[in-house]
């Protein structure tokens, strides 16, 4: 299973880097999470209420980031444990590509999901739209974050 | 008084006797049973398919509400409690053993399947063992897991017992004949089949509840078994270490089990030690949930088939290489399955003069591969008639012309197969006309013709089936590997008034023994048939049985019962030769009486009972009072039961939806005890292996997580997946035993598969498709017609 | 399940004054959906407000419209002689949800409000230009379903009931999911006059959706043959274990045809 995307930012490269590293940034981006805390360099404890239709669970686990390439791109993977749900990870490899000019940015990502327990024993036919749907969320409101200061700016 | 009772005898469609209260929902399974004081158990399971436990802490599950006792591995390991054990292995090829790991009650060390139990809560509700064991923290370090089967040997190592994650390698037949047979084959046919992997889905999911009882230091165990008897032995002398006198089994009825509830499963006996451990009964039941990841799966293997024919399309040699999954532990006959229950098959109807099989046997971190209705012989069916019918069709041969010429004439019975088995008896080419008739074969490419009008594709396919059933001679069993005897008991007791109560070691769980038991117990006796009552289940009631699997119930358990009662015949001879004051050689028994040759004296059998009973005028000093005889039967063949199926199907190519048209099936089980009862069997047979060959697939992901889990995904066949079946006999009563029958219960299964498979691919036929694999499921029908029309337009 | 409070009270105006009450309350319509996943603790809310007594279950012809209460479970609208009067290709897709045990307990509003992927309802909605009435605004169909799983609805918003607006012609055919009887793809047409609406459920990651290039295909040419043409394109289109997104395409084109008749 695997998940493409990429939008076009009018930033420079550094600035969409620096706000990949910004853990505001991130907590604002990650789809209904209640709490993200730094406890390395690259790693954040991360607590997301995730609800799917009925189902409303808890995911208690971490991000960390991965593959560090700055100011190019990273590695970035969230897991949780969902308790007697079962367990889900899902990696980000990110990669920033800069026009020749400098001034805009591509960010591209490629996701894969990985479900354990009874998410993956009851739930399989959700797991691709899902995890395409939290991904698109993600990165669609860190670019909408970024377009939103440029603008005020 | 010359009025002749009628009697629903040997042959007789009699209604199921038991029916009534299944059908009004009173029937009392395991789960209905409840104990005063009894606590309910959940079992905490992986999640993970391959893990190092480096820690459980129990801790906050101890404190939780209503929760009496939690436990783990090596609790049970300190009170020495075996695991559930392997009841036959084989002999490698390089001469070493099949490897057998520990399988501990409760996993210690590692986690090898998602399912796998980690620890068992026990509380006062099953909600409250539940949230206990939401509280319990297993600290794991997660290994790659093994999945598929066929690279297994590369994968990481699951058991340090078992190199290369390989239980097993094992051969059978003469490879070099087989070598040369084909070097010198005109034409070799090849072919790669698999079978898919299948869960079992008895109607009841599993359930036990375990009762200690400190008086007298003994056990009761209520569990959903197919053998109440050899669940005792395995417990008692294997796990426990204890008199099987201190462990009573009873099997109550038991909603199904398709070989699923033959084994010993490790909750049982947790069930039991707890039940000592708190002093108080134990229950467990599983949810459908733990049913898809706990009952042991059926079938997934991969079978590479090479297939040498001469000028005239005989065949000359048959070899077959199979890899096969097991799952992470080595369950009861796991072993036993893949190997002498296949290999052993690969002849067929077919006079085969060369074949040799290899079969390598692999552990991967998915739940146990066990037998599942057919048990091996599906496997090998599947890819025989697979085979045969690419190869027809590879040499422009009609397929049933194809089998007919390679078919073991009629003469050459007892035929000695290739691969250890021989056939006491079968005539293979009736069956087949029989069923080319009854599905009209002959006018079949008119249908096909009027098909394409409609705009669908239309095919029709074939299989010629054979099985060994009836475990079996205890002598071979034992000379393969078997761990067990495999003969059959049962106690006819005559009541005072004349009725019987049959006490039988085999068990019924869906198969109609109360009827099909008792109307060879009336045909023997000319009594009416409810007059006896038919007794299973219970180790304290019944004699020692081997329970019910591997259509073995009428073959043995059926026969065992008849010379029991020939026992009692011979018994009341004597005591109708005294009252009649007659010698005992000139007494005829007929209809229910005993008659002194040539005169009109006569006695009926209720007046024997009774004198038996009360003996005032009796024979007591050269005869025994009562009237009660055991029987143990151990048949000295196995029961070869043959058939021919032809399914025809259509093909909408603009959906890929497989409709099955109609089916005939012809078999000969021998005699027919209950032709309604049989003619179920055949059906409920049929109807899961178009389930296999259509719609059932137990798919685990790359990390070994069971994504069918739930009916949301895994697809059981309903009624409107299948067609009327047309079903037909031809006889030829087995040499075996004095009954004459063969066996019934898995036939179906075994035979539809490859007859549907083959129908499908001779729909697409036109399309130039030549292979399809099961389930052959809309999607994967879609794609063959789009890629054999891409291929067209290239 | 964890065990929790039901309440089941007379009127809507209760039952938002109940779920007020409750926190993390949860309306319960049928439960074909929240049932099960309360049993397997997948959710855990602080309370089930029971809508079935709140008299949510008429059907009736209202002028141009066929308005059905909430409440009203599949088997009544499947057997309702108004509805297979007035918008029979309704009655047929209440007939083939799930199964018997499925049709006596689920309800349009459960069904709607939920907004599953594969339900069958939404694709109804949405192609009858339906209104959903809620118990403080009217919502159109097409504002109401905003992806898969999610609603135009708030969070103590309930859905009382459904106008439909009557077709000249409507049909709805579905491929089920072998297993689960789910739609795999099923498509609603209906017309209305010139216009063609088809709603497509089944497929779509974003839940039911419209298709234009078929409905604008439709509405100038109102047969089966003139959707040869057609593309069905899979990007978007859900992919899992029993279909993939490019066979969904396939079905969905060979389930519209099938629905013009």
């Amino acid at each position: 299973m695997e998940i493409k995307d990429s939008y076009e930012l009018p930033l420079p490269k550094e600035r969409v880097w620096a706000a990949l590293n910004d853990e505001e940034f991130l907590k604002k981006s990650i789809p209904w999470c209640e709490k993200l805390e730094r406890r390395s360099e690259t790693e954040l404890a991360a607590e997301v209420k995730l609800k799917i239709g009925p189902m409303s669970t808890r995911f208690i686990g971490s991000i960390t980031l991965s593959d560090i390439d700055p100011p190019n791109g990273y590695t970035i993977t969230g897991s949780g444990k969902g308790g007697i749900a079962g367990a889900a990870s899902g990696s980000a490899r990110v990669k920033l590509v800069e026009t020749k000019d400098t001034s805009s940015t591509t960010l591209s990502y490629e996701v894969s999901a990985q479900v354990k327990g009874k998410i993956a024993q009851l739930g399989s036919r959700l797991i691709q739209s899902t995890a395409k749907k939290l991904s698109k969320n993600f990165f669609g409101s860190f670019v909408q974050q970024l377009e939103d200061i440029n603008k005020s700016k | 008084m010359n009025e002749v009772t009628k009697i629903d005898g040997i042959g007789s469609s009699v209604r199921r006797t038991e029916d009534k209260k299944f059908l009004t929902g009173k029937g009392k399974y395991t789960d209905d049973i409840n104990r005063p004081g009894q606590v309910q158990a959940y079992f905490l399971r992986s999640d993970v398919a391959h893990a190092k436990i480096k820690k459980i802490d129990v801790k906050d599950a101890q404190s939780a509400p209503g929760v009496v006792g939690v436990f783990t591995g090596d609790d049970i390991a300190a009170d020495k409690v075996g695991g559930p054990i392997c009841g036959w292995v084989v002999p490698c090829r390089d001469g070493s053993a099949t490897k057998e790991p520990p399988h501990p009650l409760l996993a210690q060390g590692k986690v090898r399947f998602v399912g796998d139990a980690i620890a068992v809560v026990l509380a006062e509700t099953a909600e409250q063992a539940k949230s206990g064991a939401e509280l319990i923290e297993v600290d794991y370090e997660e290994l790659s897991p093994v999945v598929d089967f066929e690279n297994a040997g590369e994968g990481a190592q699951i058991h340090d017992e078992v190199p290369n994650n390989c239980y097993f390698d094992w051969e059978l037949g003469d490879e070099k004949a087989t070598a040369d047979a084909l070097s010198s084959a005109k034409k070799i046919v090849k072919l790669r089949v698999r079978n898919n992997r299948l869960v079992p889905n008895a109607m009841e999911p599993r359930c036990a509840l375990a009762e200690f009882d400190n008086l007298d230091d003994s056990y009761t165990l209520h569990t959903t078994s197919q053998n109440p008897h050899l669940t005792r032995l395995v417990l008692a002398a294997f796990m426990f270490a204890i008199p099987e006198s201190k462990l009573r089994v009873i099997a109550p009825d038991v909603g199904g089990g398709f070989g699923s509830k033959i084994y010993v499963y490790i909750e049982e006996a947790v069930c039991v030690w707890a039940s000592k451990k708190v002093g108080r009964p134990v229950k467990w039941t599983a949810d459908r949930t733990q049913a898809f990841l706990t009952d042991c799966h059926g079938r997934d293997h991969v079978n590479d088939v090479q297939l040498g024919l001469d000028e005239n399309n005989k065949i000359v040699g048959l070899r077959v290489d199979t890899v096969c999954n097991l799952g992470a532990y080595l369950s009861a006959f796991s072993v036993v399955v893949p190997t002498y229950l296949h290999g052993t098959l690969l002849s067929g109807q077919y006079d085969i003069p060369a074949i040799y099989t290899n079969v390598k046997g692999m552990a991967t971190n998915t739940v146990n591969v066990d037998a599942y209705r057919g048990a091996g012989r599906p496997e090998a069916t599947y890819l025989l008639e697979r085979t045969m019918e690419t190869a027809a069709r590879e040499v422009g041969m009609d397929p049933a012309e194809f089998r007919r010429i390679n078919f073991i004439p009629k003469g050459a019975f007892p035929y000695q197969t290739q691969v250890a088995l021989q056939y006491d008896i079968g005539d293979y080419e009736p069956h087949l006309d029989k069923a080319m008739e009854m599905i009209d074969y002959s006018n079949f490419e008119k249908r096909r013709a009027e098909a394409a009008k409609r705009g669908m594709y239309r095919g029709i396919g074939i299989s010629s089936y054979i099985e060994a059933c009836g475990l079996a001679p205890s002598a071979v069993v034992g000379a393969l590997g078997g761990r067990v005897g495999q003969w059959e008991s049962a106690s006819v007791r005559v009541n005072p008034t004349g009725t019987i109560s049959v006490f039988t070691g085999s068990h019924s769980h869906g198969q109609g023994h109360a009827t099909t038991f008792a109307q060879i117990v009336a045909d023997k006796l000319g009594i009416p048939m409810e007059n006896v009552e038919v007794v299973h289940g219970d180790t304290d009631k019944t004699p020692f049985g081997m329970g019910s699997y591997g259509s073995r119930s009428l073959a043995s358990g059926g026969s065992a019962i008849s010379k029991a009662v020939d026992k009692i015949i011979n018994k009341s001879k004597k005591i109708a030769a005294h009252l009649l004051e007659a010698s005992e050689d000139d007494i005829d028994f007929k209809d229910g009486k005993f008659v002194v040759g040539g005169t009109d004296k006569e006695k009926a059998f209720g007046e024997i009972a009774l004198a038996a009973y009360v003996p005032h005028n009796y024979p007591l000093e050269t005869l025994e009072p009562g009237l009660e005889e055991n029987a143990f039967y151990d048949p000295t063949n196995f029961v070869y039961p043959s058939g021919t199926h032809i399914a025809e199907v259509e093909v909408d190519p603009a959906t890929g939806v497989v409709q099955v048209v109609d089916w005939a099936a012809c078999d000969d089980f021998g005699n027919l005890v209950n032709p309604m009862i049989v003619e179920g069997q055949v059906h409920g047979g049929i109807a899961q292996g178009i389930g296999q060959a259509l719609l059932e697939d137990a798919h685990y992901d790359e990390n070994g997580q069971l994504l069918t889990a739930s009916y949301m995904d895994y697809c059981m066949p309903r009624a409107d997946d299948l067609p009327s079946f047309k079903v037909g006999y031809t006889t030829t009563p087995s040499t075996v035993n004095d009954l004459g029958v063969k066996g019934c219960g898995e036939a179906g299964a075994i035979a539809s598969p490859p007859a549907l498979i083959n129908a499908v691919i001779d729909a697409l036929s036109p399309l130039g498709v030549t292979d399809m694999s099961m389930p052959a499921t809309p999607q994967k029908v879609w794609k063959a017609i789009q890629d054999s029309q891409s291929v067209a337009a290239e | 399940m964890y065990s929790t409070k039901y309440v089941k009270p007379n009127s809507t105006t209760e039952a938002l004054e109940a779920i007020k009450s409750l926190g993390d309350g949860k309306f319960l319509a049928g439960g074909m959906t929240l049932i099960p996943t309360l049993k397997q603790r997948l959710a855990s809310p602080d309370g089930l407000v029971d809508l079935s007594g709140c008299k949510l279950d008429s059907i009736a012809e209202e002028g141009e419209t066929l308005k059905i209460g909430a409440m009203a479970r599949h088997v009544s609208v499947a057997e309702s002689a108004v509805v297979k009067k007035v918008i029979p290709a309704l009655a047929k897709l209440a007939d083939g949800i799930g199964d018997r045990q499925v049709r006596n307990r689920g309800t349009i509003g459960g069904s709607v409000a939920n907004n599953d992927p594969s339900a069958c309802y939404p694709s109804a909605v949405l192609a009858l230009k339906a209104t959903i009435h809620t118990n403080n605004r009217s919502i159109a169909a097409d504002d109401f379903f905003t992806g898969m799983f999610e609603t135009a609805l708030e969070d103590d918003e309930i859905i009382e009931s459904i106008s439909f607006s009557k077709p000249t012609k409507a049909n709805y055919v579905k491929f089920p999911n072998p297993a689960s009887r789910y739609a795999m793809v099923g498509v609603f047409v209906a017309q209305f006059g010139d216009e063609v609406r088809v709603a497509v459920t089944g497929a779509g990651e974003g839940g039911v959706f419209r298709h234009q290039e078929m409905e604008s295909v439709l509405s100038s040419n109102f047969s089966a043959d003139s959707l040869s043409s057609v593309n069905i394109d899979s990007d978007g289109l859900i992919s899992d274990l029993h279909a993939s997104a490019e066979y969904r395409a396939n079905l969905i084109k060979e389930m519209t045809k099938r629905a013009v008749v």
